[in-house]
């Protein structure tokens, strides 16, 4: 059992390293090649953890192996994009300002219930909405919608907007994060005033606490609603 | 590039170094085990051929190296082929060993030409062959 166990911490992290290698895009919008790669890693996985007598190379080597191809195709994909749409497919409109395109559909191999079901994923019940509906080639579908369906902003408006920030999580948990708090540039007297302010005795009553480029403060303690105040605006955020 | 696609591209120079290191070792211990154990197989039969019998200290003590030299050799291959294809050649090894005690030369030589032909059959299936591969 100790093996098994020995084993399974082995193909555990060295799948974990291997995904980490493969960059984060392996998470989630994959490509045909990568759900390929993903559905084999995890067989591959599983075989030395499972058969005692298999040496834990019998696992490893063809982990290795596809991720170095995987790489590899990567690379050659960046490099040319004829490889790329040979290896992932392209983009294809599915619907255009003439409506739904019948012939894409045949190509892709759906049907116009999928297309209502993916349009219907991006917000839109009605396909006279829709400007130009494009299938990714990770298989997510990509909405344009007509000018007069399509939300309005502040641009539009032609109203001037505040830039948007980012807020920095400044405690989470009860824990300042140090690294945080430089990139705010924001000190720990700083840190202990707006404790104060949302009424914290100490870092510990905090879950999270967190403060943008404009001084929006975001405060929530345990067991409480959250709160939000204003605060100087900060000067030099780290972008 | 990035910090990360140094270390990427480092990480993967250093995998593909690791595989093909990992081949070439188990080429060669491969190879080397199985020549080990065939040499030792023709010392045996050449031993027991001028000896006329089985009963007699050189063969006694050839198979015991003969033990010996797989039990090391089978240690280190676990590392790369799957133990379940290789143990069947111990079990032979140490039948060697009952039949000189039980003097019994029929099964003796049944087992060796057993041995002989495993090296063989491993030699086939080990090897890296166009055969194999497909």
């Amino acid at each position: 059992m100790l093996t098994i166990v020995v084993r399974a911490v082995i193909i555990y992290l060295l799948v974990l390293f291997l995904y980490r290698l493969m960059g984060k895009r392996q998470l989630g919008e994959m490509q045909p090649f990568e759900l390929v790669l993903t559905l084999i890693i995890a067989d591959l996985a599983t075989i030395p953890m499972a058969e005692v007598s298999v040496p834990v190379l019998h696992g490893v080597v063809p982990l290795l192996t596809l991720v170095i191809l995987h790489y590899i195709l990567t690379l050659l994909s960046k490099a040319s994009s004829k490889f790329s749409c040979f290896l992932s497919g392209k983009p294809v409109i599915v619907i255009n300002p003439q409506g739904i395109d019948h012939k894409a559909l045949k190509d892709l191999d759906i049907s116009v219930d999928d297309v209502f079901e993916a349009i219907r994923g991006c917000g839109f019940f009605k396909v006279e909405q829709i400007q130009y509906a494009i299938m990714e080639t990770n298989g997510k579908m990509s909405v344009l919608p007509k000018s007069q369906f399509a939300p309005v902003t502040a641009g539009d408006m032609k109203i001037k907007a505040e830039k948007s920030a980012i807020p920095i999580n400044l405690i989470s948990e009860g824990k300042v994060n140090k690294k945080n708090l430089k990139t705010a540039g924001v000190d720990e007297m700083m840190v202990q005033d707006l404790l104060k302010k949302a009424g914290a005795k100490n870092v510990k009553e905090v879950l999270v606490m967190t403060i943008d480029k404009a001084g929006a403060v975001y405060v929530q303690k345990y067991g409480n609603k959250y709160q939000t105040f204003q605060v100087q605006p900060l000067g030099r955020v780290q972008e | 590039m990035t910090k990360f696609g140094w270390f990427k591209l480092a990480s993967i120079l250093i995998l593909v170094g690791a595989l093909i290191a990992i081949c070439l070792v188990e080429d060669r211990l491969v190879i080397s085990s199985l020549d080990e154990v065939n040499r030792y197989c023709y010392a045996i039969e050449t031993a027991v051929n001028e000896n006329e019998g089985i009963v007699n200290g050189e063969v006694a003590s050839l198979v015991d190296n003969l033990e010996y030299a797989w039990q090391r050799s089978e240690s280190k291959l676990c590392f790369m082929v799957n133990h379940k294809s290789i143990e069947n050649l111990a079990v032979e090894i140490v039948r060697l060993k009952t039949y000189i005690d039980e003097e019994e030369p029929i099964e003796f030589y049944v087992s060796l030409d057993i041995i002989k032909n495993y090296v063989e059959t491993f030699q086939h299936f080990m090897g890296a062959s166009f055969h194999n591969i497909l």
